[in-house]
């Protein structure tokens, strides 16, 4: 007996249907027709069983050599990256918010010499271009260095 | 869902997610650099995923199909060629019998085209419903069942071929 041709998928029987039918993913009504046709046809049942094998070798392979405790890994190690960004995030805003509120002190306070504070204010903006030129240039280091990646 | 069990939920689908990367993006590192990607993608917006819209599994299994399409992009290339399975060594838990007929698999899906390597891994390895594959290849439901019968014929076609 052939059923209709609509999902044979050239092998001119029960075609796709078979996979849906191994797959439990049939109508009832379709699984009944194909049952019908199975009871009939050694050519699908054969097909059916090859189908079956298949899959059970697909599903019991192993595909991928990279085991759970990789991604458990990366998951912590992703954990750490994100609360240490948070840590510094804090640290860094509260250390403008005092560095600003201490400068915004020093500048209004009246009872500082205004060479005094042009002094004071000359030593901090110098140590500041030296790191802002320090950081730049590790900066350009880090990117165009090719050994980066080599281990000592 | 609690942002651990998401977190334990990713770990555990790490494995079958590298599967469906290198399937399509040949190279195993490459691969779980896509699933490294994905991972940071779910963890910086977890209320991307809405649990009542269905389970983790297949939605970051999109997540990572997507990310292999953008590096494929990036590197210009459609469907690469699958490079051997990265350590050929013999896994202590792991039979060689066992492992050659693994080894015979790998290279026969090798052997068919990515779209249907894709197909055949998420229904067959990682058992994900029609409904699902659908939802994950972005294809209509009503060509899941004809595809996937394509890919297993071809698939036997060419372990035929083989001689396995």
């Amino acid at each position: 007996m052939k059923t209709g041709n609509k999902a044979t998928g050239g092998s001119g029987h029960v075609g796709a249907l078979i996979s849906g039918y191994l797959d439990g993913e049939l109508t009832q009504q379709q699984r009944q027709s194909v049952d019908v046709h199975l009871a009939d046809c050694a050519e699908c049942s054969d097909r059916l069983a090859e189908l079956e094998a298949l899959r059970k070798r697909v599903s019991g392979a192993r595909l991928s050599r990279v085991g759970d405790d990789v991604w458990r890994e990366q998951m912590n190690d992703m954990t750490v990256k994100v609360s240490r960004g948070i840590g510094w995030l804090l640290f860094l805003g509260g250390l403008l918010l005092i560095g600003g509120f201490g400068i915004y002190q020093f500048v209004i306070d009246t009872s500082v010499e205004p060479l005094f504070k042009l002094m004071v204010s000359a030593v901090y903006l110098g140590l500041g271009a030296l790191f802002v030129s320090v950081l730049r240039q590790r900066l350009v280091e880090r990117k165009t260095d090719k050994y980066k990646n080599v281990e000592i | 869902m609690k942002k651990s069990d998401i977190r334990q939920e990713l770990v555990n689908l790490g494995s079958g997610a590298h599967v469906l990367a290198f399937q399509i993006l040949g190279n195993s590192d490459d691969a779980a650099d896509a699933v490294h990607d994905a991972f940071a993608k779910v963890l910086a917006r977890p209320g991307a995923f809405d649990f009542r819209r269905g389970p983790l599994k297949p939605w970051f299994l999109r997540v990572v199909r997507n990310r292999c399409f953008d590096l494929l992009r990036h590197r210009r290339v459609s469907d690469p060629a699958i490079e051997e399975l990265a350590d050929p060594a013999l896994q202590p838990d792991h039979r060689l019998e066992i492992q050659q007929r693994d080894e015979q698999l790998h290279r026969a899906l090798s052997g068919i085209s990515g779209d249907q390597r894709q197909i055949l891994v998420l229904r067959d390895y990682l058992d994900l419903s029609y409904a699902e594959l659908a939802s994950v290849l972005q294809i209509a439901p009503g060509t899941v069942m004809s595809r996937l019968h394509r890919a297993r014929l071809a698939l036997k076609e060419v372990l035929n071929e083989n001689g396995e």
